[in-house]
């Protein structure tokens, strides 16, 4: 991240608010209701925040996200590491994270409605399959790029396997967790959207598809903005426990 | 657990009809070596000649396919408390200080924590890294790494230590004086040394015999005795006619190798 008084930042800044005046302008000219202008989807965002609607659609989005990514990191943590250092366990797993990896996840929600019922469960869990895989893909990568020489070293001072886990491969693989765990929260508001637009119950999503559905394209925008926040935000949140836990780099 | 306090008495290693394959090269064929108590033992060879494989053999990293070896009178089956190792690239944490770092092994070894800490800070500031203990090792010069890597292998306080090529990416400079620290620091305590390195003037100048390993698969070619005085970390012994002949002396032998 740059300080936002250095060059980069006031560059960056200088390029979102060109984005805003292009925006403004296109929105001015009134080529398409679908296009309004961004002082008025502003006004809007202020609006739908102060009688509440998106702080109700964002808290609930919240509490789906968080209850969906916490268990996606830890147990893709857990899985990455075992699969990172026991063959059998990658042998057996190995095609499934490839195959559910890369596979448009969406296909899979009409499945966890028809096993959870038209409820927010449903967006957690798309919170977690969005979020999984990316994490156990990373945390095994960092495993497997362990230094032979500290483990042959630990080893010399008799580290036996739990010692080796907790002393050389976690602490090696930390920087490579940490990049799935970023690379993750930013999935994870992705499966949040798509779950919550599938099911058209809560959250965020929701307000996503009525207003889609109900031509409120300002309020439409206003949302789309929030989501976009929300991504930030916890990309943000990401990258800041990434620089707290791994300081020596 | 771990007593660091008198240096306990060194003791002799003994490798007895050592074979050791990697699928189907033939790293070791029935290599016997004996080390004495507190002796300083060189081991040179060409490239590929299975010396890396025979000290990880000793320190009990690899098993040895047939033979037998001994330290002490233990039969090595794995890891023990007797030997510390000194590694080529210093394998180091890198997520830790130099402090941490030299703690490392008595904290396996299960050591309090302010013992650790204390015998930590005495080892480093040995190896003359004192006021360096919060420096990360990618702060510190290639030198400067392995005496970390010195000082941990020193505060487990072993009876054998075992040097894998210790100097081999670290500068000329650095290394003569390192040299001589080493050699100042085995005279304080005696230990039972194994020197693997590829360089002549440097097992003439540090051991007392070297080991000459023949290429694949690896056995005892020749054994060279090194009877320069001691100390030699302060005279000028590698300007002697007598160090020249011997490193000649053992250029005649490698030559005939390669």
């Amino acid at each position: 991240m740059t300080p936002p008084g250095s060059d980069l930042g006031r560059t960056g800044l200088t390029a979102v608010l060109g984005l805003l005046a292009a925006w403004e302008v296109l929105g001015r000219l009134d080529l398409s209701m679908f296009v309004p202008p961004v002082s008025e989807v502003a006004v809007a965002w202020w609006r739908l925040l102060g009688d509440g609607t998106l702080s109700r659609a964002a808290a609930s989005s919240l509490v789906s996200l968080v209850k969906g990514f916490v268990p996606a990191a830890v147990l893709g943590v857990v899985v990455g590491l075992g699969m990172g250092r026991f063959r059998t366990v990658r042998y057996v797993l190995d095609g499934w994270v490839n195959a559910l990896m890369s596979a448009p996840l969406s296909a899979l929600v009409p499945i966890l409605i028809a096993l959870f019922g038209i409820r927010d469960t449903v967006v957690a869990a798309t919170v977690f399959l969005f979020s999984f895989f990316v994490i156990v893909v990373n945390t095994l990568t960092g495993v497997r790029g362990t230094d032979r020489a500290l483990v042959e070293m630990a080893r010399v001072f008799g580290a036996g396997e739990a010692a080796l886990f907790r002393r050389i491969y976690l602490p090696a693989a930390l920087p490579a967790i940490m990049l799935g765990v970023r690379l993750g929260a930013v999935q994870a508001v992705k499966g949040m959207v798509v779950g919550e637009m599938l099911i058209s119950l809560v959250g965020l999503g929701e307000r996503l598809i009525y207003y889609g559905n109900t031509f409120l394209i300002t309020e439409l925008y206003a949302v789309i903005v929030s989501v976009l926040l929300l991504a930030l935000l916890a990309s943000q949140l990401a990258q800041a426990a990434d620089r707290a836990l791994v300081r020596w780099k | 657990m771990a007593r660091v306090t008198a240096a306990p008495a060194p003791v002799p290693i003994v490798v007895e009809g050592v074979s050791k394959a990697f699928g189907a090269v033939q790293a070791l064929l029935d290599v016997h070596v004996r080390v004495g108590a507190g002796e300083f033992l060189g081991l040179i060879g060409p490239s590929g000649c299975g010396k890396t494989t025979l000290l990880k053999t000793i320190a009990g990293l690899v098993r040895a396919d047939a033979g037998r070896v001994t330290v002490g009178g233990r039969t090595v089956a794995g890891p023990g408390r007797e030997c510390s190792v000194v590694f080529q690239d210093f394998a180091l944490l890198p997520w830790a200080t130099a402090q941490r770092n030299v703690e490392f092994g008595l904290l396996l070894r299960g050591a309090p924590g302010a013992e650790r800490a204390a015998t930590a800070r005495r080892v480093i500031a040995k190896v003359g890294l004192a006021g360096f203990e919060d420096a990360y090792p990618s702060q510190l010069s290639g030198g400067m790494q392995q005496r970390v890597g010195l000082a941990r292998a020193l505060a487990v306080n072993p009876q054998v230590l075992l040097l894998d090529e210790p100097f081999a990416s670290i500068d000329e400079q650095t290394r003569r004086l390192f040299q001589d620290d080493l050699l100042r620091l085995w005279s304080e305590e005696r230990k039972t040394v194994l020197l693997v390195t590829h360089s002549m003037e440097e097992a003439v100048y540090l051991a007392d015999r070297v080991v000459v390993l023949s290429p694949r698969p690896g056995r005892v070619h020749a054994v060279l005795d090194v009877p320069l005085p001691r100390p030699r970390e302060s005279s000028d012994v590698r300007a002697t006619a007598e160090f020249a002949g011997l490193v000649d002396g053992l250029w005649k032998i490698l030559r005939k190798l390669q």
